[in-house]
C-alpha cells in the first residue's frame, strides 16, 4: 500500500495550500459586509422568490440513464484486462451484456427523454363543424383538437 | 501482492522511512509545483496566443512579454473581499473550492513525465505515484471533479449558479460515459491499467522506422477512441466549444457567480488545470507519453541523462504543449454551441459510437488471437457495430415528429 503515500501527500498539500490562500486572503482582504453586497446576486434587482427547489425532470433522466451506463463501463474495465484470456466466450458474453443494456437505452431514446431540442410546436387542426344536434347542444365534442407536430 | 501494490521500484526495499520519506515529499513537492507554474504560463500563454489570433497584442506589460500577468492577477485576488451571500449554506460554500482543485491535482499524480532517476541513492520513476489501476483513478477523479461544479451551485443559494451547476453536472455526466469508453479503447489493447505500463507499451525504438514507430502509438489503432476521449475531456473540462458552465449570456457567471477574491480564483486554477491534466493524460494514453526519438544515440549514448532523463521529459512537455496549443486554437475559433445540440451529440452520437467502438475493438483483437485474417474480424465487427446502431438509429425520434414530453 506505500504506492498511494504519494497520493496523501499530494491531498495534503493541496489542503494546505487552498486553507493557507484563504487564510492570506482574510488577513490581506477588506472586510466590510452589507446587507446588499450579501444579498443573492439577481442583475441588481432584490430577490423576491428563492431559487427553484424543482427542476426539469429530463435532468434526472439523464443522471439516471448516467448510472446506469457508468456500471456498465465499471463493469467493461475488468473485462479490458482479462479479455485477451477469455477469449471468444468473453467476446460473446460481453457483447450480449453491451446489448442488453442498449435496449433499454433504446427504449429511452425513442420515447424523447434524451431529446433537449425546442418544444415541437402543436398545430391545432381545426375540424369543420357538422351541424347535428349533438354539435349545437355541445360544441366540444365535435369540434376536436387533434394534436399534430408541426 | 507485489505486481498489484510494488509498481515503483522506490518502494521496492522495505521501511518507508527515513530518505525514501524524502523522496516522495521532494517527488510530491516539485509536481505540485511544477502544475502551478504551468497553470500560470498556460493561462499567460492561452492569452498570448488568443490575442495573436485576434491580432492584439494581449498581457504585455507585467514581465518580459507579459508573463508574469497571471501571478498578477493571483496575488491581486488576495487583497479582495471574500463575500459569501446571506442565503448560501456556508460550510458546503467553502467545500466546493476543494472539491474542485483536489481531482485536478490528484489526476496529476499517476502520469509519467519521464524515464527512471536517481535520487538520494534510489532508483523512482518520474512519476509521482504509478498505481496498478492508472487508468480508473484518472476517470474516478474526473467523476469526482462534477461535485465541485454541483455543490458549488447549489450551496450558493442563488438563482443562476443553480440553473448553471445543475446545467454543468447533467453535461459532465453525459460526456463522463463517452470518457471512460475512450479510455477503454487503449485498456483493451494494452491489458494494463498501469499508465507506466502503457507508455511502456508505446515505445519507441531507434532500429524501426518512423511510421513503425508512430504505429506504436494507441492514437493509430485507436484512432476513432482517440477522437471521442479528445471531444469529451472537451466536455468534461468544460472547455469551448462546450463551456456552458459559464455561459454569461444565459447564466451570468454559472456555479461561480457567488464566489468572489480568492476563492473564484481557486475555481479558475482548478478550471484550467484540467485542461493541462486532461492533454496529459491524453498524451499517456494515446501520443505514447514520454516516448519519442532519441537525440544522437550515437554520441550520448541509449541511457544516458541525456536520452535517458532530458529528452523523455522534453518530449512528454512537448506533447502536451501541442495539445494544449489545440484546446488553445478551438478557444479562439468555434463558437459555443447551444445546449440541445451538446446533449443530442453526447448522447445520440458520442456514447453509442464510444460503446460500439468498444465492442469492434475487442472483436477485432480477440478474433486476431484465434488466427482470423484481421480484414475479416475487422468486417464483421464492424458489419454488427454498424447493424446495431442502425436499429438505435431507428429508435430516435426524427426532427418533426412528436414524442411524449418530459418536462
Amino acid at each position: 500500500m506505500n504506492d498511494y503515500l504519494p497520493l496523501v501527500g499530494m491531498i495534503a498539500l493541496v489542503i494546505v495550500f487552498v486553507l493557507a490562500s484563504f487564510v492570506a486572503s482574510i488577513l490581506l482582504g477588506p472586510r466590510n459586509p452589507n446587507s446588499a453586497k450579501q444579498a443573492a446576486y439577481e442583475c441588481g434587482i432584490v430577490p423576491e422568490s428563492e431559487p427553484a427547489e424543482r427542476f426539469p425532470v429530463k435532468f434526472f433522466l439523464v443522471a439516471m440513464s448516467f448510472i446506469v451506463l457508468d456500471v456498465e463501463i465499471v463493469f467493461l474495465y475488468p473485462f479490458a484486462m482479462v479479455m485477451r484470456g477469455l477469449g471468444v466466450f468473453g467476446l460473446v458474453a460481453i457483447t450480449i451484456f453491451v446489448l442488453v443494456l442498449l435496449i433499454p437505452f433504446a427504449y429511452l431514446l425513442s420515447v424523447g427523454a434524451l431529446a433537449w431540442g425546442p418544444v415541437a410546436q402543436v398545430i391545432r387542426e381545426i375540424v369543420p363543424v357538422r351541424r347535428t344536434s349533438v354539435a349545437v347542444l355541445d360544441p366540444a365534442l365535435t369540434e376536436g383538437t387533434t394534436g399534430q407536430a408541426a | 501482492m507485489n505486481a498489484l501494490f510494488a509498481a515503483d521500484p522506490l518502494f521496492n526495499g522495505d521501511g518507508l522511512w527515513g530518505s525514501i520519506f524524502v523522496v516522495v515529499l521532494l517527488k510530491v513537492v516539485i509536481a505540485f509545483v511544477v502544475l502551478l507554474v504551468s497553470v500560470m504560463l498556460y493561462i499567460w500563454g492561452m492569452r498570448k496566443w488568443i490575442a495573436d489570433m485576434q491580432n492584439r497584442t494581449g498581457p504585455a506589460n507585467a514581465g518580459p512579454f507579459g508573463i508574469l500577468q497571471t501571478l498578477a492577477d493571483g496575488i491581486k485576488l488576495f487583497f479582495k473581499e471574500q463575500s459569501i451571500p446571506s442565503s448560501a449554506d456556508k460550510p458546503i460554500f467553502r467545500l466546493a473550492p476543494y472539491l474542485s482543485i483536489l481531482p485536478a491535482f490528484l489526476m496529476f499524480c499517476v502520469i509519467p513525465v519521464g524515464g527512471k532517476i536517481n535520487v538520494l541513492g534510489h532508483e523512482t520513476y518520474l512519476q509521482v505515484v504509478d498505481l496498478p489501476i492508472g487508468a480508473m483513478f484518472i476517470l474516478g477523479c474526473s467523476g469526482i471533479a462534477v461535485y465541485g461544479v454541483m455543490l458549488a451551485g447549489w450551496s450558493s443559494g442563488s438563482k443562476y449558479p443553480l440553473l448553471g451547476s445543475v446545467r454543468a453536472s447533467a453535461q459532465m455526466l453525459s460526456y463522463e460515459a463517452a470518457f471512460g469508453l475512450g479510455i477503454l479503447s487503449v485498456l483493451m489493447r494494452a491489458g494494463t491499467m498501469s499508465t507506466r505500463e502503457i507508455v511502456n507499451q508505446q515505445s519507441w525504438t531507434n532500429t524501426d522506422g518512423i511510421l513503425q514507430n508512430l504505429s506504436n502509438f494507441y492514437v493509430v489503432p485507436a484512432a476513432l477512441g482517440f477522437v471521442i476521449f479528445i471531444i469529451a475531456a472537451i466536455a468534461e473540462t468544460n472547455h469551448p466549444p462546450f463551456d456552458f458552465v459559464e455561459a454569461e449570456q444565459e447564466l451570468v457567471g454559472g456555479f461561480v457567480t457567488e464566489y468572489s477574491g480568492i476563492r473564484f480564483a481557486i475555481f479558475f486554477l482548478a478550471e484550467f488545470m484540467n485542461i493541462i491534466t486532461m492533454s496529459a493524460v491524453a498524451v499517456t494514453l494515446f501520443l505514447g507519453g514520454p516516448n519519442g526519438p532519441m537525440f544522437m544515440p550515437a554520441r550520448f549514448g541509449q541511457s544516458g541523462w541525456v536520452n535517458g532523463t532530458v529528452v523523455p521529459i522534453l518530449w512528454f512537455v512537448g506533447k502536451v504543449l501541442l495539445l494544449t496549443f489545440g484546446t488553445v486554437w478551438l478557444r479562439a475559433s468555434v463558437p459555443r454551441l447551444r445546449y440541445d445540440q451538446l446533449m443530442a451529440f453526447g448522447w445520440k452520437w458520442l456514447i453509442e459510437l464510444a460503446v460500439l467502438w468498444v465492442l469492434v475493438t475487442a472483436g477485432i483483437l480477440v478474433l486476431g488471437d484465434r488466427g482470423w485474417n484481421p480484414a475479416a474480424a475487422g468486417v464483421l465487427s464492424f458489419g454488427i457495430a454498424g447493424a446495431a446502431y442502425g436499429l438505435l438509429y431507428l429508435c430516435m425520434p426524427k426532427s418533426g415528429e412528436t414524442v411524449e414530453e418530459f418536462r
